[in-house]
């Protein structure tokens, strides 16, 4: 099957300004040099922590932020500049779920305007169509349909996330990117809501861009994940192994660090320091001043992502990542000292 | 262990254009010496407004104060006066908070925030107080504190101000350390960093108390556990005892909807619907219209809290066989 969203080697720089002239000083390389695919149905955990480019890269692949270079293709069509007339149909195949449901609905809106402006902007329902189409999506979400005529404010946050998700289906499309859709969210709502993604996934064969710095959503909700440090990817694979045997130090890290209850041993990985800026990253490889393993070698070339074994589709970029992966009693001598 | 903090029947109320919000209600529990107590619950269940109305910081009017002491070293810290609460306050008793970045000062320098307040509390001298903001800073592991001191908190990183946070905390060393979700508005691996900090500055005769919804932070750092819902204490108990048996079916849920890293269900365990309106509360237990345990009983009064060992407590009927509970 042909991948539903291809990303090519995508960079999205932020200028930093300065003087009165506003003049350009530097970049934040937000999003530097990015590659991954999504299949039709599947969904891709997109995992870092805050300023690795994850929410840019989101925002880019819906067209929200411009991209300095590379390719963004959405079942082969090149995205983003298109044409007035080409924008519209392309929007109907990529919907969002943003982050935090306070601000993303509009306050002076109906649930009922809310859930069908997109329908009636792509013209697939005509406006009297709208309490019918309405009614059938609030449903669809778990929603009572008496709530209609109401304001946002007069809903919970887990009852506004499911507006949200209705916003988003309403047009039927086949990928959906979900920014820390589930963060703000107490657990037992949290549960509810991831609950309901599963369920529409299946009944609308939506594709997921699923961004989160929770690991613990991701490894039920995603199939693949893709962990980004500093605006490139470290590592990618299937969520069980990338999440299970990390090989990039950095995911290791990220894993380790996550408290765990009833866990017995605590085998913890504490980074130095605070990431760097991504408008200055450090050369060679990004992660090389807080990584326990870092080499002279490090600062001196730019690691390339590719796969632990030919033809795998688990990729990670270190050059140590054979010794890692390595499960002989030397190997774990080695890492013995740094991943305590 | 003595007794450091006894909190008997607090409750506060907010008085709001739509009637009274009963914030606390009934709350009592006790944190011993050098011990660490986790305070557990989702958003809007009370935590924060125990731990701050404790120690008075909570603003009346609007807050209404309904009910309770509170004793710290012998004394009703609800009824004491000003002055002598604010010797108390920072000294005996501090607070980290949440956001360090509003919880400090944008136009002080840090060092200087740091001087005051051991000068406030402490007589000594400025360059000795400077002397001694510098070694703590590099206590709490802050890279190059002599340069920090002269930084304004927006120069620093979110985990470099929450250790400028714990060092301000530690550095008069109180008897009790109020932690608000210390960790909460940090990424992950800077929150390893602190809680591996908080863990390490954590002597025998401080105590904390750790306001936190994350119950993997309660379960790598607490020795106790009290789970508030819906404004009220509805289980308490020895950490691994009330991880591994809760009594109490909110606990048993909200244990249930953790996420492991490892391993997946098709479809994750949830509690139905929402948390009561605090300006609503239903008349029996306020659990019981998402209980899946719930009986007729449950509806119509609201469960004490029984007491099931020593340091162990649910207010559920489920275990209306045991004693109830009187506050100590």
């Amino acid at each position: 099957m042909p991948p539903l969203l291809q990303i090519r080697n995508l960079k999205t720089w932020f200028p930093i300004t300065s003087g009165v002239f506003s003049r350009t000083v530097g970049h934040v390389r937000a999003v530097d040099g990015v590659s991954f695919d999504i299949a039709p149905g599947e969904t891709v955990g997109l995992v870092g922590e805050s300023g690795c480019g994850k929410t840019t890269l989101g925002r880019t692949v819906l067209g929200l932020e411009p991209r300095k270079s590379g390719e963004i293709l959405l079942g082969g069509i090149p995205l983003w500049p298109t044409r007035h007339q080409e924008t519209l149909p392309l929007r109907r195949r990529v919907q969002m779920i943003f982050q935090d449901p306070y601000s993303s609905l509009n306050p002076r809106m109906t649930i009922q305007e809310i859930v069908t402006e997109g329908l009636l902007q792509q013209r697939l329902i005509r406006p009297r169509e709208r309490g019918n189409a309405a009614t059938r999506l609030l449903q669809e979400v778990g929603m009572e349909p008496s709530v209609l005529h109401r304001y946002p404010h007069e809903f919970s946050g887990g009852q506004r996330q499911r507006i949200s998700i209705a916003r988003a289906i309403a047009v039927r499309p086949e990928l959906v990117i979900c920014d820390e859709a589930v963060s703000a969210l107490d657990v037992s709502v949290r549960a509810q809501v991831l609950n309901l993604l599963i369920d529409l996934r299946a009944s609308h064969n939506l594709a997921y861009l699923f961004i989160s710095h929770d690991l613990g959503v991701i490894r039920h909700i995603a199939s693949r994940v893709v962990v980004m440090y500093l605006g490139v990817v470290v590592e990618t694979g299937s969520s069980s192994e990338v999440l299970d045997s990390p090989a990039h130090p950095y995911s290791r890290a990220l894993i380790s660090a996550v408290p765990v209850p009833f866990s017995e041993s605590r085998k913890r990985t504490i980074l130095k320091g605070d990431a760097p800026s991504s408008s200055h990253p450090p050369s060679g490889c990004r992660f090389r001043s807080r990584c326990p393993l870092a080499l002279p070698e490090c600062a001196a070339r730019v690691p390339v992502l590719e796969p632990i074994t030919p033809g795998s589709a688990r990729q990670v970029a270190c050059i140590r990542k054979d010794e890692i992966l390595d499960t002989s009693q030397h190997a774990k001598a080695l890492l013995q000292g740094v991943f305590q | 262990m003595n007794t450091l903090l006894d909190i008997r029947n607090l409750g506060i109320t907010f008085d709001t254009d739509e009637g009274p919000l009963k914030a606390v209600d009934n709350v009592s529990f006790s944190i011993r010496q050098g011990e660490v107590v986790g305070l557990v619950g989702e958003s809007g269940c009370g935590k924060s407004v125990t731990a701050l109305g404790l120690l008075r910081l909570i603003p009346m009017p609007p807050g209404r104060l309904t009910s309770g002491e509170v004793f710290f070293e012998g004394r009703d810290l609800l009824r004491l006066p000003t002055d002598e609460l604010r010797s108390i306050r920072g000294r005996r008793i501090s607070v980290i908070f949440q956001e360090p970045m509003s919880a400090l000062s944008p136009l002080h320098r840090v060092g200087a925030q740091l001087v005051e307040t051991l000068q406030l509390h402490l007589p000594i001298d400025t360059r000795a107080a400077w002397m001694t903001s510098v070694d703590w800073l590099k206590r709490v592991g802050l890279p190059d504190p002599e340069a920090q001191m002269r930084a304004y908190p927006y120069q620093l990183s979110g985990g470099m101000l929450q250790r400028v946070m714990i060092a301000m905390a530690l550095m008069l060393e109180p008897a009790l350390i109020i932690a608000d979700e210390p960790t909460t508005a940090l990424d992950v691996t800077i929150q390893a960093q602190v809680l591996e900090l908080l863990r390490e500055m954590k002597s025998k005769d401080t105590s904390l108390l750790l306001i936190t919804h994350d119950l993997g932070v309660v379960w790598e750092l607490c020795d106790r556990i009290v789970v508030m819902y819906a404004s009220r204490v509805i289980e308490e108990g020895p950490r691994r005892d009330l991880f591994e048996k809760p009594a109490h079916p909110y606990t048993r849920a909200l244990l249930d909807s953790v996420l492991s890293l490892s391993g997946r269900a098709d479809r994750l365990s949830t509690i139905e619907g929402q948390v009561p309106s605090p300006l609503a509360y239903p008349a029996g237990c306020r659990f019981a219209p998402r209980c899946p345990h719930a009986f007729a009983r449950c509806h119509q009064e609201q469960p004490p809290l029984y007491t099931l060992s020593t340091d162990r407590h649910s207010a559920c009927f489920l275990c209306d066989k045991h004693p109830i509970a009187q506050p100590s």
